[in-house]
């Protein structure tokens, strides 16, 4: 590798022989189209006229007169398939056809990473497919339909908890048995170069909301709040502000039911220094390493790994990592649909419950929260919920 | 238990020394009981194994195919722990086994107990060597540290992917023998002795100091003579695992004995 693979003690390449040529190979490519203005400018040509950036920044503010703060909202949930996660995807199909590849592989957990994968294939003319977890299959059916009628090939994945760690074991195995096809990995994490290559497709969310909310509300946010799976959508927009130290940056994990529960998704609550999927980082692992079986409503940031640049910040002590729960989740996205007309992600919404639980913590600050994706996809969840009396 | 008095090594140089190749099994450990595993080691020695390659279940083997994915989440079901694998394979040296074993793990449940614990704790229950999967060169430094100090041989691969830098440097680390990936996959699949195999394994068996040992899709005795043709050993792992899994705890020895035997006719 020519890059280093390491944020501080996290990171890595822990990945199989057959693989290693493979990631020297995307990390070579990498390195040159970062270099190469005619690669920047095709796609910062997408990004603009396809994809629809710059995303806006919306004062959100009613809700902020609810919670007694200045809350403004990145809206990434605007960009075209609904999340952020079209950056990555746009960059790494571009890549790929950079390299003369045809095939891309992809694992989705809540679908948004494979709607925006199949988009890209769809608009460069590649082959796609797509590892889903059975669990993720049934709880995000929209957008295995789109992935579908996008031209993408779903394939589901039967064994271990059939979430979105299974879809990337899936996935890595198609890629040891394919290593033709570039694998399109969906978040800030998995063998170098993947985290810092995917955190750079994704920080023109920061770069954006630094010099909007400086223009919009004149001055720096005193928070950056956003959730954090794999965390591609926080490193995104955390890197826009890393350098300013006077900004907390606070990432928001999945709490479940919470963290007593055993049912969560809470990797720096529960959790300890371990490897899994290719990279060194904070892990929810029984004593034995054994990777353990996590929960969230939301199955975008249901996974038991973090991506390793978010372990490293925190152990610098640049960011923190706080939670909310299943129930606290719901009740923001429920809370923002009423008060500012806008449907969340269940992911997303994970960011607006923390805010939303912390409001006396929070009063009279400016708060800019990443609403990383829209909440179409999850109406069936929310709705089934309701009527069970549990949203 | 370094140099000479590494069971592994010491077992390859005879090999060598009797111009003679051979089968090595791969086993998951605790797959229908520890108990079981310990007979089927016995039962393999019995029946002339060149070694065996002893497999620690993990929930997330990215490099295994479906049979050895099934293999370990039974074997995890049934509450199969590292230490459970270590005290068993204790006990069969105990019992006076002499087959060289090479231990296989995924990187984590390793550094769950730390480089350099987990490889004395290796060595002192009678492992002879180390192989996991996902540990490439770039991160083994200190694998390979821990492993030397506690007289364990490293293990590495060599995929068909590998640029020749990487054969060599691959070989250069590893002590006891250098991992051959037969194909470009997970394991399980059938292997396709093509041309370029074949061709593959050659230039790896020329350019490797040590020995060398073909795994990934081996099933037949007609595979085991196409591998050890270009290499000392062939690695015969989803399939045996199968034979074991079908015949049951009770008969998994006997399983054992029987397939090696139709194995080693691909050494005739």
């Amino acid at each position: 590798m020519k890059t280093s693979a390491y944020f501080d003690d996290f990171g890595g390449v822990y990945a199989p022989e057959t693989l290693m040529a493979p990631l020297e190979e995307l990390e070579a490519a990498w390195l040159a189209a970062r270099e190469d203005a005619s690669f920047r400018e095709e796609l910062a040509g997408l990004l603009r006229d396809y994809a629809g950036r710059p995303t806006p920044l919306s004062s959100a503010r009613r809700l902020s007169e609810r919670l007694g703060c200045e809350l403004w909202l990145k809206r990434e949930d605007l960009l075209h398939t609904g999340a952020h996660k079209l950056n990555n995807t746009l960059g790494q199909a571009l890549l790929a056809r950079c390299m003369g590849k045809s095939r891309i592989l992809a694992e989705t957990g809540a679908g948004q990473h494979g709607v925006a994968t199949a988009t890209a294939c769809a608009l460069l003319g590649l082959e796609c497919v797509v590892y889903m977890g059975a669990v993720d299959v049934a709880r995000q059916a929209p957008n295995v339909a789109r992935m579908e009628l996008l031209g993408a090939r779903v394939e589901v994945v039967e064994h271990g908890q059939r979430t979105l760690k299974d879809a990337i074991n899936e996935a890595l195995r198609a890629w040891v048995s394919d290593p033709d096809a570039h694998y399109l990995l969906g978040s800030a994490l998995g063998p170098h170069p993947f985290p810092a290559m995917v955190a750079e497709f994704q920080q023109v969310i920061g770069r954006e909301a630094r010099e909007q909310i400086l223009a919009q509300a004149g001055g720096l946010p005193d928070l950056v709040v956003a959730c954090v799976g794999g965390g591609s959508n926080a490193i995104g927009i955390f890197r826009g502000f890393v350098a300013d130290e006077e900004v907390e940056l606070v990432g928001v994990e999945a709490g479940g039911e919470g963290v007593a529960s055993g049912r969560h998704a809470a990797r720096f609550a529960g959790g300890g220094p371990g490897v899994l999927h290719g990279c060194r980082t904070w892990l929810l692992q029984d004593e034995d390493g054994q990777v353990r079986p996590t929960h969230s409503v939301s199955a975008g940031l249901d996974y038991p790994a973090v991506g390793p640049e978010h372990a490293a910040l925190r152990a610098r002590g640049r960011a923190r990592y706080e939670l909310a729960t299943d129930q606290q989740a719901l009740a923001a996205f429920a809370l923002l649909g009423e008060s500012e007309g806008i449907l969340p992600a269940l992911e997303s919404a994970h960011a607006l419950g923390w805010v939303a639980a912390n409001a006396a913590a929070v009063a009279g600050r400016r708060v800019l929260v990443n609403l990383s994706g829209r909440g179409d996809k999850d109406l069936d969840t929310v709705l089934r919920r309701r009527r069970e009396g549990r949203a | 238990m370094s140099g000479a008095g590494n069971r592994l090594e010491g077992r390859l140089a005879e090999l060598r020394a009797a111009g003679r190749r051979g089968v090595a099994p791969y086993l998951t450990a605790g797959d229908g009981g520890l108990a079981t595993t310990v007979a089927v080691l016995a039962a393999l020695e019995e029946a002339g194994a060149a070694c065996v390659e002893l497999g620690v279940p993990f929930s997330d083997p990215i490099a295994d195919g479906p049979v050895l994915q099934a293999a370990g989440e039974r074997a995890l079901a049934a509450g199969t722990s590292l230490g459970a694998i270590l005290d068993a394979l204790a006990g069969y040296r105990a019992a006076g086994g002499e087959l060289p074993v090479a231990l296989m793990s995924y990187a984590n449940p390793l550094l769950r107990r730390g480089w350099e614990a987990a490889c004395a704790a290796a060595a002192a229950a009678g492992a002879d060597a180390l192989i996991v999967p996902d540990l490439p060169l770039e991160e083994s430094g200190e694998m390979r540290a821990a492993a030397a100090a506690a007289g364990l041989c490293p293990i590495h691969f060599a995929a068909p992917t590998s640029p020749v830098e990487r054969l060599r440097a691959a070989a250069a680390a590893s002590r006891g023998f250098l991992y051959v990936v037969g194909r470009t996959g997970v394991t399980g699949s059938g292997t396709t002795f093509d041309a370029a195999t074949r061709a593959f394994l050659a230039r790896v068996a020329a350019l490797s100091p040590i020995p060398t040992a073909v795994g990934f899709g081996i099933r037949s005795a007609a595979d085991v003579r196409a591998a050890v043709a270009h290499a000392d050993l062939a690695i015969v792992g989803s399939a045996m695992v199968e034979r074991l899994h079908a015949a049951g705890p009770a008969a998994a020895p006997a399983a054992a004995a029987a397939f090696l035997a139709e194995l080693q006719e691909g050494l005739r």
